[in-house]
This record gives structure tokens, sequence and C-alpha cells, in this order.
């Protein structure tokens, strides 16, 4: 009798351990991550539709029903990463996250020069030497550092009405994802 | 010898069963950690950014979600009314009461995945501030159903569990500082087809 007892105080014991030790790899071995969803649907630097609207079930789910939203993967490691999308839409938003899914940073059209998107994404490492001589070009972008290698952009975008729709459409499918040479 | 054997076969078992079933149990629980509850409605400020407690970033590896940043917005869900009854697809609703500050918000009728649910009509489960009507007060009261209400309708169908998402975007209650005095719509049971 007592060793019954004693196998199941073990049994409880063992049943923590085991608890803590899943919790903590689920995120390291998920198959079913955003990145991984994304990754199964497109290539690196390809803008990715992640609402339903452009055919098929939605890629990443729980995406407001009034929002559109587009998704690429980089990674930072080939080089810094430019991201660009035509303004004239009512609200659109934009976040970095990192390989497993953590929102690193986020802004949004009231951020941004002119409300057009235009925002490259660097390591400190990078932006020390973009600093050092800043293109032309560059210079109305926003910087987001971050401290990661791969990462995804993801940039969402407010469809207020039916009528809206081919626009908001449209401001997603001329968003580029780039890497950018300096 | 055996006796031994079988005792520690038990612990194993328990140990491996007990603690990947209670994972899995507290991944599935709507809320958990780091919740913040204004009346019926929850939402999770810290979840899918670096500061989550482990079990939100379980969860968002599991399911694969890209949580709203900070600039974006913050979502709220409601999973019961007022009166503590769980949000049935067959009832009708009335959502009442001012909103926070924000640039805009959206609110949508969602199923059990937090899709939204699927009427199949061509009016969409979703409402969104610029189109509703406003009380004098400046205040919002939506009426939830499946039969076209005057004012502010959400059309809502079929039968099972519903929960209510409300969106704010660009707002200033999605840094924590902000959420201490925010008061959100009440929702109230109007009927049910039984």
């Amino acid at each position: 009798m007592r060793s019954l007892l004693h196998a199941l105080i073990l049994g409880l014991l063992g049943a923590g351990i085991v608890h803590i030790a899943v919790l903590f790899l689920v995120p390291e071995f998920s198959e079913r991550d955003a990145w991984s969803r994304l990754a199964m649907a497109s290539d690196l630097y390809k803008m990715t539709r992640l609402d339903a609207e452009a055919g098929g079930a939605p890629v990443v789910k729980s995406v407001d029903p009034l929002f559109y939203a587009a998704a690429c993967r980089f990674d930072l490691t080939d080089g810094l990463v430019r991201i660009k999308a035509p303004g004239d839409v009512p609200f659109w938003s934009a976040s970095v996250y990192d390989r497993s899914g953590h929102n690193i940073y986020s802004f949004n059209d009231h951020n941004a020069n002119g409300e057009k998107l235009d925002a490259i994404v660097l390591t400190p490492a990078q932006m020390i030497d973009v600093r050092r001589d800043l293109p032309e070009d560059l210079q109305g972008a926003i910087f987001v550092e971050a401290p990661i290698d791969e990462g995804i952009f993801v940039v969402r975008a407010f469809v207020p009405d039916d009528s809206w729709k081919p626009i908001v459409s449209r401001f997603l499918e001329q968003s580029a994802c780039e890497l950018q040479d300096y | 010898m055996l006796k031994n054997a079988i005792l520690t076969l038990l612990s194993l078992a328990m140990a491996i069963g007990l603690g990947g079933y209670s994972v899995w149990y507290a991944l599935n629980a709507q809320d958990g950690v780091g919740a913040i509850r204004i009346g019926q409605w929850t939402a999770f400020p810290e979840v899918g950014t670096l500061a989550a407690d482990p079990y939100s970033k379980a969860r968002v590896a599991r399911e694969g979600v890209l949580a709203l940043g900070q600039a974006e917005g913050l979502a709220f869900v409601a999973e019961r009314d007022d009166a503590g009854e769980p949000l049935k697809r067959e009832c009708a609703y009335t959502i009442e009461g001012g909103y926070p500050t924000a640039r805009f918000w959206t609110l949508y009728a969602a199923d059990q995945s937090l899709g939204v649910i699927d009427t199949g009509k061509p009016r969409q489960s979703a409402l969104q501030s610029y189109e509703v009507l406003r009380q004098p007060d400046n205040s919002v009261v939506i009426s939830v159903g499946n039969r076209p209400a005057p004012g502010n309708w959400l059309l809502t169908g079929g039968s099972g569990k519903m929960y209510f998402v409300l969106t704010f975007y660009d707002t200033p209650i999605a840094s924590s500082t902000g959420l201490s005095d925010v008061t959100l719509p009440r929702i109230l049971k109007a009927g049910c087809n039984a």
C-alpha cells in the first residue's frame, strides 16, 4: 500500500516536470507556427496574402474580417530588406515579427512619411553601416532595427466596406518586399 | 519484482499522461495568464510579444497567430453576456454603451476558432465604427441577431457557441497605462429562438 502511494506521488511529481518540459518545447518544435505556414505558402521575400479573399483558406488565422493583410518572410543575414507600398487606403499598419512569431516592432500610417509605407528592416550592425553613408533614396524610409535573423513583415489594411475592397487589394498587391543594396 | 515494475510503469504513465494532458488543457482554455478583464471583455495585451508568459508563447506557436502590435491595436473577446450566460448564436443580443478612444474599432461575431462566423449571406457578420449610428451622448446601441433590426444591426446565424471580438485600432489603451479606467459596452440578452 505504501509503495503504491509512493508511486502515485512520484507520478504526480513527474507530471509536473513533464508539464513544464512540454510547455517550453512547444514553441521550439511547432510545425504549425506562422513561419512554417508561410513557408508552405510561398518563398522568402514574397508578399503573400493572409486573408481568405485571395482564394483558399487563410494562411495565418485570426485576421479581422474587415482587414486585408499580406506578409513576407525575410532573412537579414542576406542583407537589409525594404518593404514598400503606395498609400491611399483609410488605414494601414505594419508589424515585424521574429522567427517564432513575437511582435518586435509595429507602426501605422500616422507614423509614416506622407502616409506611404516605406520601411527598411535591418540589424543594429547593418544600421551602423547604413548610417555612415545614407543613400539618397532611403532618406524618407522608416528604419526598423531588429536584433533578429529570420523574420516576418506583415502589412494590414482596413476595408471599411465593400467598395474599398478593390482599392485595398491593389494596395497590398502593389506592395513589394525586396533585398536592398546599399 | 513484478510489483516494482508495475509501480514504476504506473508512475511513468501518470507523469507522461497527466503532464501532456495538462499542457493541452491549459493551451485550449480561453482565458489564461496575463489576461485583462473589463466587464465581460478579455484582452491579452502582452500576447505575441517577447514579454509574454510561456503559456501564451506556446499558444502563439501552436496556433500560428500573428498578434497585433501595440501601435496597431488591441482586441477584446467576450464569451458571456452581462448576466454571465455563454453567448449563443441562436440568441439575440443588444450591445450598448460608450467606447474608449481609438481611431476606429471593429466588432464581429466569431465562432470557436475566433474566425468570423459564416452566415451564408452576402452581409458580413462585422461592423465598424465609421458606419454605426450614434446616440446623442455618442454611445452606440447595436442589435445582434438573425432578424434585421433598425439602427445598427450585426447579423449572426446558425447555432452553437459564439464570441464577440471588439478590436480598437491605433489606440492609446493598447499601452497598459491607458487600460485602468476604460469602460467597454455591455452585452445584454434580448431573447432566444429556442
